[in-house]
């Protein structure tokens, strides 16, 4: 049997920026790129899954979808265990959204029919929380969000599952599989690649999948088939914040006056 | 981690001097490794890494940011033309102030003054300048703070702003005791407690400030060890908690007044009490009864307690005060070798930590199964070698690093840790003195850039080093 597990590359930024000629993003260069956090808890929750089977029993998937250098955090994957790894791409999915890129992870899991999809609860750049849930809508699965613990057995019919609420609230679920799992940091301890994994990750080949691979065309993904367009990115100014100090009445004299400046009144 | 994972050392040899080094990470191309080198490079090999380490827009933007960058690659990136530098360089806690004060005199951006008076390294004479004519509140307020910030420049901004920054000014370290005078008779509470909390504070406003009923100012006067045996006597009646509990910390505290605090109603004074080098075994047979659990966890760590209190202490019922007998410097090796074998593994822990333990004891404590206890199994000198070798290959990495922590690990024991899987592990013995410059140097090709550069970074500091030395150290193992 097979788990997929979806990942993404995920961006961080300093605390100073250039936004793109274009308005629409960040400049590339003041980006740093590295594997979504959560998505290091998806792979790893699969791991175990695989680890406690019997050998060759299951065979892990690490899936993403995205430009070349997205192979850096695919080869993490593969160096921390995973059997293979799938980076879709073509260049007529530029500009998709949650929703396309559900639609694309969804032909992957199509074509693979694993008993499982993981992927992350959100991703630390676009914060979305849509992809898992994309997914599933797309092939019409069973899905559960912020998974928090789970208990699978491999060929299984269903899945006992926790899901994180409110106010520290856990719901226990069954789920019927194969479903579409969502799951939470902390639902298990991530490991660091040995270097021996690392190394035989580089000798590893990554897959590299086009629209044609997918049965898919340019109608169903990218700028044009997204259900949400990025209008612009900008960074908000600043609000007027001032620090109120000195004595008590000198505090309040001085909110007096700036509640009178508000009100137009003459100080 | 397997034992079958650790590799033989590598065949080919680290470079003697300084040039090869260099010469050798120009071949490799190792982006990292140029970066740690680059101080060592002469002029014609160090325009060769910059080449490598400046090709590109988005390297040059990283290298600004990245916390290991060194002062002379930041020297070199502040010159660099028609890049979006200089926040990123001035903000750096390592770029120097000739290359801060260079910044300076480039730019007009108002920003970067703020930046650069908040700067450790900004030079002295460059502050001053900033608190003679800047006039942005919170470019000074930060200057205020700049633990750098010489008495002139406080001064300055005294006497240019009265009361704006004071407080800032009162707990600045190098602040004058003439200047503390002056703000404490200008000062709201705050600045004067301030003051007096201040090390420098002048005598005079200690007897002054003695007299305050304000809260706020005693219980900055009464942490002061010049505070006189009459105010003391006086605040240890004060119905303020912290105030009694600042007092119950004072070094030379009267026998009766300890006794006195030991019965106050608030914990937090019992608590400070519990922790006194005088107390008299009268006082520790009372605190060891103490109806707050912290109180007795206090009194279970202080060194000076006598056995028989810790006894008492070894079967309270809370782990935590159990555990701080066994952090207890003097605690007798007949108790850890009792606390050893507590059903709690935080107990158990803390003797694995314990410096006075036997190594009969920890063989005993390497066979339990608790991460916290190997961890401080690994970590003690007492630990046999043996054994050490067998954490080593612990799948926890807690319990590896104890090992590389270890003062007593040598280098038969720290090799195999060179493959660990945690980068961080493998950065701690990189820059770790017990392992062999040749040991080290099959960490040149690690995959994780910031071991590379913690290995090029110590082989780099190691090529200044006279010749004998060197082969000393590639040779030792």
């Amino acid at each position: 049997m097979k788990i997929v597990v979806a990942v993404k590359q995920v961006a961080a930024l300093d605390d100073d920026f250039e936004i793109r000629a274009d308005g629409l993003d960040v400049d590339e260069d003041f980006l740093m790129y590295d594997l979504n956090e959560w998505d290091d808890y998806s792979l790893e929750e699969a791991m175990k899954i695989k680890e406690a089977a019997a050998e060759g029993a299951v065979e892990v998937i690490a899936v993403s979808v995205g430009p070349e250098r997205v192979d850096e955090s695919l080869r993490k994957c593969l160096a921390k265990g995973a059997d293979r790894a799938i980076r879709v791409w073509d260049d007529a999915m530029e500009g998709l959204d949650a929703v396309t890129i559900g639609r694309i992870l969804a032909g992957v899991v199509k074509k693979e029919a694993p008993a499982m999809v993981f992927a992350g609860v959100q991703s630390s750049d676009q914060a979305n929380a849509a992809t898992g849930m994309a997914i599933a809508a797309s092939l019409d699965w069973p899905h559960a969000a912020v998974v928090a613990e789970l208990d699978y057995q491999p060929g299984a019919a269903t899945a006992r599952i926790k899901r994180e609420l409110e106010g520290g609230m856990l719901q226990a679920v069954e789920i019927d599989c194969p479903a579409v799992l969502t799951l939470q940091l902390g639902i298990n301890k991530p490991r660091y690649a040995s270097l021996r994994g690392i190394k035989q990750a580089a000798a590893k080949p990554i897959e590299h999948w086009s629209l044609g691979d997918l049965g898919m065309d340019a109608t169903q993904v990218g700028a044009t088939a997204a259900l949400s367009r990025v209008r612009r990115m900008e960074i908000p100014v600043k609000g007027r914040a001032q620090m109120i100090e000195g004595t008590i009445a000198e505090q309040a004299a001085k909110l007096i006056e700036i509640i009178k400046e508000y009100k137009g009144e003459a100080a | 981690m397997s034992p079958q994972r650790f590799l033989s050392k590598s065949e080919s040899l680290v470079p003697m001097t300084a040039q090869a080094l260099v010469a050798h990470v120009l071949e490799s191309g190792d982006f990292y490794a140029a970066v740690a080198v680059h101080g060592i490079a002469d002029a014609r090999q160090r325009q060769r890494l910059e080449e490598r380490l400046f090709g590109s827009r988005r390297d040059v933007l990283m290298l600004a940011r990245w916390e290991h960058t060194p002062a002379n690659v930041l020297d070199a990136l502040s010159r660099l033309e028609h890049m979006p530098l200089a926040g990123r360089v001035v903000k750096h806690r390592n770029t120097e102030g000739s290359t801060l004060k260079h910044q300076f005199s480039q730019s007009d951006d108002p920003a970067l003054t703020g930046l650069l008076a908040l700067h450790a390294n900004t030079p002295a004479p460059l502050l001053l300048q900033i608190a003679m004519g800047d006039h942005d509140q919170v470019v000074l307020k930060g200057l205020a703070r700049n633990p750098s910030a010489q008495p002139e420049v406080l001064r300055l901004l005294a006497q240019r702003f009265p009361r704006r920054f004071d407080k800032e000014i009162a707990s600045h370290a190098a602040v004058p005791a003439d200047l503390l005078s002056t703000l404490y008779h200008r000062g709201d509470k705050f600045v004067r407690a301030a003051v007096l909390a201040h090390k420098q504070v002048p005598e005079a406003l200690l007897l002054q400030a003695a007299k305050s009923t304000e809260t706020l100012i005693l219980r900055s006067l009464v942490k002061h060890p010049l505070l006189p045996a009459a105010t003391v006597d006086a605040l240890s009646q004060h119905k303020d908690n912290a105030i009694r509990a600042a007092l119950a910390t004072r070094v030379g505290l009267p026998l009766a007044l300890s006794a006195r605090l030991a019965l106050d109603d608030s914990d937090s004074v019992r608590r400070a009490v519990a922790c006194r080098a005088d107390l008299s075994p009268a006082l520790m047979q009372m605190l060891a009864e103490d109806r707050d659990p912290w109180v007795r966890q206090w009194l279970g760590r202080n060194p000076v307690v006598g056995k028989h209190v810790l006894q008492k202490l070894a079967l309270d019922i809370h782990e935590d005060v159990r555990r701080a007998v066994a952090r207890n410097p003097n605690c007798p090796i007949t108790l850890l070798e009792k606390l050893a074998s507590d059903h709690r593994s935080w107990v158990r822990a803390a003797v694995a930590y314990q410096p006075n333990v036997t190594s009969c004891l920890m063989a005993s404590l390497a066979r339990d199964s608790a991460v916290d206890v190997l961890s401080g199994v690994a970590a003690n000198p007492h630990t046999a070698p043996a054994l050490l070798k067998r954490l080593v290959f612990s799948d926890e990495l807690d319990v590896r690093r104890g090992v590389i922590l270890n003062p007593a690990a040598g280098p038969d024991v720290l090799l195999p840790l060179l493959q660990d899987p945690y980068y961080l592990h493998r950065v701690m013995l990189a820059s770790s003195p017990k392992l062999s410059d040749q040991d080290k140097w099959q960490l040149r090709d690690d995959p994780d850039a910031r071991v590379r550069f913690a290995l090029f970074q110590w082989l780099a500091a190691r090529a200044l080093r006279p010749v004998a030395d060197r082969y000393f150290y590639r040779r030792k193992a």
